[in-house]
Parts: C-alpha cells; sequence; structure tokens
C-alpha cells in the first residue's frame, strides 16, 4: 500500500476521531517502524530577529562594510566573541557579545548557523526580482505574513497546514502507540503544528495543567463526568464543537501528563528564569518522560517575542539575544544530562531579517537571516550557505539593507525533516518547494 | 459521607497562583491566511425589513451579548419594552465614559507603571457597570483593531493607555476620518509603532524613515494586505492571484510623510521627553525633521514635494480613507469583534455601503456602521444556521458573568491588573500589534476544512481553556458574596437568589439558565446540573448554588454568542 492510499484511508476513518480525544489513535495498529527517539524543538523569535548583529564578520575588510553599513547600530569588533569554523570562507566571524553560551556551543561543535536563509519559492537573483521575472512569496516583509511562510512553506498557495503538522500527518501511522500527538507546544496554537490529519496538543509555559475539582473518586469523579458529558454533548454551531473539542482534548491528556511529569526525577541543568528558559526546562521534562508516554516522535513549539527592534535596538539586542543564547544553551545541557542530545535537535525561526540600514535606533522589517542548530546530530562548528557581505546596493540587496535568501527555508526544513525520519520521497509534502533548489539536504545534520 | 463539593484550599492556592503571575511572552501571533473571512456565499439581495414583533428574551440576551460586555436580565427587560432601535438611539447619543480623569484623580505613585492595575480596574468597572455599554463595546472592538498595548514602552504610559482608549470611545460613534487622524497623532500609538521621533533620511548614515507605523496603519488598521470586493471577498488578477494593496515603495512614501512628530511641548525633537502632560496631548510636528520630498502614495497618487508635515499628512490620511477597501475591511472586522465570525459577502456588502455612504452623503459614519451592523437580518436572523455568532473572547465570558450576577469586589474595586495573565487576553494587553487573535485563524478540524475562520478560538487552547475554566470554579465557588472569608478586593458573585431556591433544584436551574443563558439552557446541560445537585445536600445550599452557575458558565453554550 502507498503512503497516500494509506493516508487517505486513514483522513476517512480518522475523521470523526481528529475532533475528538487521543486516545482513539490507540485502535490504529502499531507499524513500529521507528526504532529510536527524535525530537525536533522550534524556537521562535516573534518579531524578526536583527541576525546581522548576532553572527558578525571579525576579518578587518569585511567589518569595516558591516560598519559603515549599520552605523551607529553596528556592534563594536573588539566585544564580538571569536567563533571559528571548521571550513572556512576567508572570513573570520564573530557573535554578538551576549551570546557566550552558543559560542560555546559552536565551539564544541554542537551548534551551527544557517546563514541567508529565507522563505523563497524559487532561486531568486537581484536581476530576477527587479525583473519580476521569479515567482516570490507573498507579502515579504509583513511580520504575520512572513511567519506564517516559515511555518507553513506555503509560497503562494492557500496552505493551512504547518511543515511540522505534515511531518505528523506522513508518520502518523508509524507512532500509533503515542499517548501524545507528535506536535506539542507550549506557546499556543501556531500554524507551524497544524496538519490535515493531526492537531497539536498546547500546554501552558510550566506544562500542563490539571481541572480543579476533578478527581478519580466521589463528588470529583461525578463532576468530572458531568463535565465530560457536556462538552461530549451534540452542538448546533461550529464554535461550540470546536470548543467543546479543546475541552474534550485538555480532559483526556491533563492527568496523563501531569502525573507523567511528577514521576519524572529532577533535572539539575539550571534554566534561565526567562520565559523561553521555563518553556525548555518544560520541553526537557517532557522529553525525559518519553517511555512513559509511549513517545517515538516529537516536535515541540517554544518561543519568544520583542525581536520587532523599531527603536532602542542597541539597548534591547542584548537580552534578547543573550536570552536565547543562555535557554538554548541549559536546554542543550539538560539533554546532555538525559542522555539524548544525539535525539533532540534543536533550531530556530523567525520573521525575517532586518534591514542593514538605520531608522535611526532601529531596524525595520527584511527578508533574510541567520538561524541556529544545535544537538549532537549536528555537524557543528560550521556556517551553511553563504553569507554574504553586508553591503548596501550589494548583489542580494532589493533595498535599504533588504537581502534576498542564498538558501530557502524549503531547504532548511527539508534538512530537519529527513533527519527526523521522513523519506526523500515524502520531503516535497514537507518543503513544496524543494525540487526547485539543487541541494535538498543542507548536510548540517548526521 | 458526602465530600466536600470542591477543595476550597485548593482553589485558594489556585488564587495564591494567580496573584504570583504567570509569565507570558511578548510576542507576535501566529496563524491567519492570506484570504479574508467570508463566508463564500453569493450575497442575498438585502431583504425587506422585518415587521415589528415582540423581542423574546433569548433574542433580547442575543442582543445586548453583542452590544454590551453581557446581557442581564435587567437589560432585557428595558430593550424588550424600548425595541432594538430605539435602544441602539439612546445609547448612540450617551457620551463616553472615560479613564484618564479617574486616572489622573489618583494619588501620586512614585513609578508610573503602578496606574496600570489601576487602569485596568477602571476598564473594568466600566465594562460592569458603565450607562454607555454600546460605546464601550465599541471601544473594545477598536481597541483590537488599531493596537496598542500595554506589553512593552507603554507600560510606563498609563496616562497615554488610558487618553488612547477614552479617544476610541470618544471616536466610537464617529467619522473614521476622525479616528484615523487621532489615532496617528496619538503618542501611545507613537510610542507603541515608532512614528514617535521617527526622522527624515539621513543619506550619510544610512538612516531612512522608520517604516513600522506606515505598514501597520495600512495592513491592520484600515486597508489590508489585498484589493477587495465591496463584499469583502478578495480581487483576484487574471491569473486567479490576490492583487497587493500597497508595494514596498508606498510603504516608504508613507514611511516619508510620518517623519518630523514627537512629544508636543518640547524644546526642540532631539529633547522630546515624556511627560504625564504630554503623554495625553497628540504628537506635535518639528518641522526640521519632516522630510519635504516627493511621496508615493496609494492609487497612483504622488505628493508634491515642498509641503509642510501638517499637509502631507493630511493629504496621506485623506488617501488611504479613499481607498474603496476601507468599507469591506473595516465592516468584516467590526462584525467580526461583534455580531459573528463568518459574515456572509451580502452582510459585509451592506455595511461597507454604510461605510460608503451614510445615507446623508457622508462617509465613514461609524454610529451609523455600528447600527447596521446590528440591525442587519444577519445579526438578528430568524432562522439559525452552524455559522452564526462566535466565540465569546474569555474577557467578555467573565464580564458577563460579573453583570449577571453583580460581581464587585467589596471595595468596589476590580483588582486584575494582570488580566492578560490569566485571561490570556487584558485590555491594551495584546502581545503584539496583531491583537490577541487573527481575524483569519481557522482552528484544525471542520472550520479550517469548510474555509471558515474563528477568530477567538486562537487563544481558546488546551492551556488557556483549563486555566478559565479552573478561575471560573474560583469565581463561583470560592469568590461569592455569601463567603465570609473574602479579602476586601476579592471580586465576589451575589448568589443570593440562587441560594434561595437552592431547596428546589428545577427551580435554582430556572434562575440561573434565566441570567446567563436568556432561559434557553440545552437538555444535556439542564440534566447534567440536575444530576450533580442532587448528590449535594440540600443543607449545603451554597454549594448547589454554586455548582449551578459553575457547570453554566463552563459550558460550551455559554462561551458560544449566538
Amino acid at each position: 500500500m502507498t503512503r497516500i492510499n494509506r493516508r487517505d484511508f486513514l483522513r476517512g476513518a480518522g475523521a470523526g476521531a481528529l475532533l475528538g480525544a487521543y486516545p482513539l489513535l490507540h485502535t490504529v495498529a502499531a507499524h513500529a517502524q521507528f526504532t529510536d527517539y527524535r525530537a525536533l524543538v522550534c524556537v521562535f523569535m516573534f518579531g524578526g530577529n536583527d541576525s546581522w548583529n548576532m553572527v558578525v564578520p571579525r576579518s578587518q575588510a569585511e567589518y569595516d562594510v558591516y560598519a559603515a553599513s549599520r552605523q551607529n547600530l553596528a556592534i563594536d569588533r573588539d566585544s564580538l566573541l571569536p567563533i571559528a569554523p571548521l571550513t572556512g570562507d576567508g572570513v573570520d566571524y564573530g557573535l554578538h557579545p551576549a551570546m557566550s553560551g552558543l559560542q560555546s556551543l559552536f565551539d564544541s561543535g554542537r551548534a551551527a548557523f544557517v546563514a541567508n536563509v529565507g522563505p523563497l519559492i524559487e532561486p531568486t537573483t537581484l536581476e530576477q526580482y527587479q525583473s519580476g521575472s521569479v515567482i516570490l512569496p507573498p507579502q515579504l516583509f509583513s511580520h504575520n505574513d512572513q511567519q506564517d511562510q516559515w511555518f507553513s512553506l506555503k509560497g503562494r498557495a492557500q496552505t493551512k497546514t504547518g511543515w511540522a503538522g505534515r511531518i505528523a500527518d506522513l508518520i502518523r501511522a508509524e507512532v500509533s502507540g503515542q499517548q501524545l500527538p507528535t506536535n506539542a507546544s507550549l506557546f499556543g496554537a501556531s500554524l507551524f503544528q497544524a496538519g490535515d490529519d493531526t492537531v497539536a496538543y498546547v500546554m501552558g509555559p510550566g506544562g500542563p495543567i490539571a481541572f480543579e475539582g476533578f478527581a478519580d473518586s466521589g463528588f470529583g469523579l461525578a463532576q468530572r463526568q458531568a463535565f465530560e458529558r457536556i462538552i461530549g454533548a451534540d452542538y448546533g454551531s461550529i464554535y461550540e464543537r470546536a470548543f467543546a473539542a479543546v475541552q474534550q482534548r485538555a480532559v483526556s491528556t491533563a492527568d496523563l501528563v501531569t502525573a507523567a511529569i511528577e514521576s519524572a526525577p529532577a533535572l539539575s541543568t539550571p534554566f534561565p528564569a526567562s520565559q523561553l528558559g521555563q518553556q525548555l526546562e518544560t520541553v526537557a521534562r517532557l522529553i525525559a518522560v518519553r517511555e512513559r508516554l509511549g513517545m517515538e516522535r516529537q516536535i515541540f513549539f517554544v518561543a519568544t517575542g520583542g525581536f520587532d527592534t523599531h527603536d532602542d535596538q542597541n539597548e534591547l539586542q542584548p537580552g534578547l539575544l543573550g536570552g536565547v543564547s543562555d535557554a538554548m544553551k541549559a536546554f542543550y545541557d539538560a539533554t546532555v544530562e538525559l542522555s539524548v542530545a544525539d535525539s533532540v535537535t534543536t533550531f530556530t525561526q523567525s520573521d525575517f531579517g532586518r534591514t542593514l540600514t538605520s531608522n535611526g535606533d532601529g531596524t525595520d522589517h527584511a527578508w533574510g537571516g541567520i538561524q541556529v542548530v544545535t544537538g549532537d546530530a549536528v555537524m557543528g562548528r560550521e556556517i551553511y550557505g553563504r553569507y554574504p557581505l553586508l553591503a548596501i546596493g550589494g548583489p542580494e540587496d532589493v533595498g535599504g539593507g533588504r537581502f534576498i535568501p542564498s538558501t530557502s527555508s524549503d531547504q532548511f526544513a527539508a534538512t530537519l525533516a529527513r533527519w527526523f525520519g521522513i523519506p526523500d520521497g515524502d520531503l516535497a509534502s514537507v518543503a513544496p518547494h524543494i525540487d526547485n533548489f539543487a541541494q535538498r539536504d543542507l548536510g548540517f545534520l548526521v | 459521607m458526602h465530600t466536600a463539593p470542591i477543595s476550597l484550599t485548593r482553589l485558594q492556592s489556585l488564587a495564591q497562583v494567580l496573584c504570583l503571575g504567570l509569565s507570558l511572552a511578548l510576542a507576535g501571533c501566529g496563524g491567519g491566511s492570506g484570504g479574508d473571512g467570508g463566508a463564500g456565499q453569493p450575497p442575498p439581495p438585502p431583504p425587506p425589513p422585518p415587521p415589528p414583533v415582540v423581542i423574546s428574551k433569548a433574542e433580547a440576551f442575543r442582543f445586548l451579548n453583542q452590544a454590551t460586555f453581557g446581557a442581564t436580565e435587567a437589560e432585557a427587560a428595558r430593550l424588550q419594552a424600548l425595541g432594538i432601535e430605539p435602544w441602539i438611539d439612546e445609547q448612540l447619543a450617551l457620551p463616553a465614559s472615560l479613564q484618564l480623569p479617574l486616572i489622573q484623580g489618583l494619588p501620586p505613585v512614585q513609578f508610573p507603571f503602578e496606574l496600570n492595575d489601576d487602569r485596568v480596574d477602571i476598564w473594568f468597572r466600566h465594562a460592569i457597570g458603565a450607562p454607555d455599554q454600546l460605546r464601550q463595546r465599541v471601544a473594545f472592538a477598536l481597541s483590537e483593531i488599531m493596537v496598542v498595548s500595554q506589553l512593552g514602552a507603554l507600560n510606563n504610559g498609563p496616562w497615554a493607555l488610558a487618553d488612547y482608549y477614552d479617544m476610541l470611545a470618544r471616536n466610537a460613534f464617529g467619522n473614521f476620518r476622525t479616528l484615523m487622524e487621532d489615532v496617528t497623532l496619538h503618542p501611545a500609538m507613537g510610542v507603541y509603532l515608532s512614528m514617535l521621533g521617527n526622522q527624515k533620511p539621513d543619506p550619510d548614515r544610512n538612516i531612512r524613515p522608520d517604516e513600522n507605523y506606515a505598514r501597520e496603519l495600512m495592513q491592520l488598521f484600515t486597508i489590508g494586505l489585498v484589493e477587495l470586493e465591496p463584499d469583502g471577498t478578495v480581487r483576484v488578477d487574471a491569473f486567479g492571484e490576490p492583487i497587493p494593496t500597497y508595494d514596498q515603495p508606498i510603504i516608504e512614501g508613507f514611511a516619508h510623510v510620518f517623519t518630523g512628530w514627537h512629544f508636543a511641548g518640547a524644546p526642540s525633537f532631539l529633547l522630546a521627553r515624556p511627560t504625564p502632560q504630554n503623554q495625553v496631548q497628540p504628537m506635535q510636528l518639528y518641522p526640521a525633521f519632516h522630510d519635504t520630498g516627493p511621496k508615493q502614495l496609494l492609487n497612483g497618487v504622488t505628493l508634491p514635494s515642498g509641503q509642510s508635515g501638517e499637509q502631507d499628512l493630511a493629504a496621506a490620511l485623506d488617501n488611504i480613507f479613499t481607498h474603496p477597501n476601507v468599507g469591506p475591511f473595516i465592516a468584516t472586522r467590526l462584525i467580526q469583534r461583534l455580531v459573528t465570525s463568518n459574515p456572509s459577502p451580502g452582510y459585509i456588502e451592506r455595511v461597507a455601503a454604510t461605510f460608503d455612504n451614510n445615507g446623508a452623503g457622508t462617509r465613514g459614519d461609524l454610529g451609523a456602521v455600528v447600527k447596521a451592523i446590528l440591525l442587519d437580518p444577519e445579526a438578528r436572523p430568524t432562522v439559525g444556521m452552524d455559522t452564526d455568532g462566535k466565540l465569546k473572547e474569555p474577557l467578555l465570558r467573565v464580564t458577563q458573568l460579573w453583570r449577571a450576577y453583580d460581581g464587585v469586589a467589596a471595595n468596589g474595586s476590580y483588582a486584575i491588573g494582570g488580566a492578560y495573565i490569566i485571561f490570556g487576553q487584558g485590555p491594551l494587553q495584546s502581545p503584539s500589534v496583531f491583537n490577541f487573535f487573527s481575524p483569519f485563524y481557522a482552528p484544525p478540524g471542520e472550520i479550517k476544512n469548510r474555509g471558515l475562520v474563528a477568530p477567538e478560538l486562537e487563544i481558546a487552547t488546551e492551556f488557556q481553556n483549563t486555566f478559565l475554566t479552573n478561575l471560573f470554579a474560583l469565581f463561583t465557588f470560592v469568590q461569592n458574596q455569601q463567603n465570609p472569608n473574602l479579602r476586601e478586593d476579592q471580586i465576589a458573585i451575589d448568589l443570593a437568589e440562587e441560594l434561595s431556591a437552592a431547596g428546589d433544584p428545577d427551580a435554582l436551574i430556572d434562575r440561573v439558565a434565566g441570567k446567563l443563558l436568556g432561559g434557553e439552557m440545552s437538555p444535556t446541560l439542564r440534566a447534567e446540573i440536575a444530576g450533580m445537585l442532587a448528590q449535594i445536600p440540600a443543607s449545603q445550599g451554597l454549594a448547589r448554588a454554586a455548582e449551578a452557575v459553575y457547570l453554566t458558565v463552563t459550558s460550551p453554550e455559554y462561551a458560544y454568542q449566538r
């Protein structure tokens, strides 16, 4: 049976299960095709990270070009934290001074960067952009549209699924023994994790919470059962039905997950007391109980905001970038403590990169940017893709220092998806434009 | 042995958790597609006006849940006596209940942010008790379209936030062009979307004007990203592709328009600093910092060089205001906030036509638009469809309970400053300019598969729903006025009537159904409440009363705005 047919069958058979409680999934026979555990953790930086100040050229000539472009927003050369990629492009680079955690991960080969990556439908040159002879993602430079591009890779299609959601759809039969969905979010519902056949489970930053007053016996049991019958009733409007479906998932899952988390020994790795730190600590605790929950494949969504630095960028950036660096370093250390560092790959995404030019004290919306990948499966201490010369009016600049990506988000996602276990023949279901690019795998994962 | 219906200790500890606060980050919102939220049906011809009919209690509740912060039996009775249109006219004539004078009347504080909790307290007082309910509800809707937020730099601008909200309330039934200008020049918006302090280009330093306000004014507040038909459906080109309303050069044109403005009354542009006074005055032009070159606007218009900042601003706002998208765009947004997530194209077209011309030749009359939204046959349907209505957002679920049950603390306050933390939303507390939820959000399943949307579902996650369900346990079982052990700042509902009916479960359920559901409770909910009441001894009347209210306010039928 081909995968397409099996998916179609599951879609038909599972139509009722989609909105209902997860345990219905257990009736599907286990395929047991995965023999290991793997997890992807997406760290989303909402607002559009100004990554040209995250990884910066240190060689004098390239730094001078950067400094001339950036003017009052340039990071002082002497304060950059040096990094030494194994494969050089002839330029020395350094990290923003607040990112010592990432510097140590990079130096030890546990982290890599992907340079000038962003949404593309096909390889795009400046000449093609200016002459209109290339198909472009719609509404470039708009927050929500470009977030959606990163989430969904939809290009110009009207797709309403995310690439993590489509991965979960593809492996649905293989992971039928899981007690939680493949996708879990600690930062609200997102298009990234929306599938056709699967939905994400949304927790709080500290994990799920239990329903007050519900119990396994006595009045609390009766209360829970009455509540479940009320939310399980037939409703006449689409809004009541959708609301009731969320409540059903919440009731059926909260106790399971809270009990599992409470059963796990405490982590000794300290996490920063930030929103992102709390979310990643919860992810680590969930990974610690993966066997108890029967999990084989998981995609976690965590996020942090404030990156839309139109104003006060010099004051805000240390906290923003330092916060991401510290939290990702702590999370990596926790995966080492849990002996899953080679099974868990963490990666960043963000709305877009930002303009090289300044608006006085900040930057505006642009296009390509730099993303981070960490974990022991990462072929680390490398900068993948091509890091451009940061010149205004250069060969990638569509105006104001907005850079055309030289690597596509589809390539980035396909590389992650292949490592996760998606066969080559299915990559186009995850990354719809991957066949437009010569390199289907950027090579940053083993 | 009877177990206590619900553990007061656990709920009190929940209350402590709430005081400690959970942290939710500042972030943009995801979700949403490029399309529009229309239901995709051909527009039906405008039906004839309905004959005068007696308004049922259920219909009165439906209307009041659209037009106020929650239906009450008393207001429903007034509405039934008065009629819907006279009720609207009465509301249109009421002056705005204002926040700023109340903020300014408070004792001085050491740090401005200390007044944020007072601002939220005042918002709840107005939502629960102000007479100008329709104006306040429309102001709330506008605050979710033309978003500024306390989360960020405005944390230190409580006066600016209060005055911004007052400005929305004053303009709620005024002209949209005035609203556009008042929003544009308000220092709260100036700070939030960084038009304040935006200066003309300085090519030597690679500095060009800030594009933030230019972009969001068009994308989120007025016309949207793509051209719309008068009925709100997306216009497409010969290849079936949506037609963008603007491109990057137009963004840059407007960015140049919005240069030179800063806090009023400063000795100079560069020395302008916020004060309690200039936070509530329109921004002032400092001409030396305004770009005087030509500027490309919408629809092929280019502003000539050499105009003053005021001339540029007026011409640029006129340019947007006269764009044909504004009517269907703002009609769709307001209908979604007040009546239904999925208005038909015909409904949008009728309201947009009122925006274009209020009947007296005036464009942008918001009072007429609001009236058209509420009186439209689709807002007052006689035959139900499963797409009618919307999900109530968390604040509206809570305000309706407190309005119906006189919920207030003994000291008269609503000490709930961290509303966004516990409800997932709070007044002027959005995580980003994209509001708490997207107008295009489609939850997976039936709604997405049918091409429909349900914006409020975006924050109705497993986590947030559970949290709110637990809050309702707290707000019913613990925080009621019959509980003698409350602090004077704990908001408490009055269960006296239910307590007196508690010996007769049917009568008790009738009371709750009457107050919260306009008398229309589903047989399932009624049976389940009856079953639970039977497990609570008659001697525990208060527990029975709280149980009935709790199961009702946590039910899907209460979360649904018909």
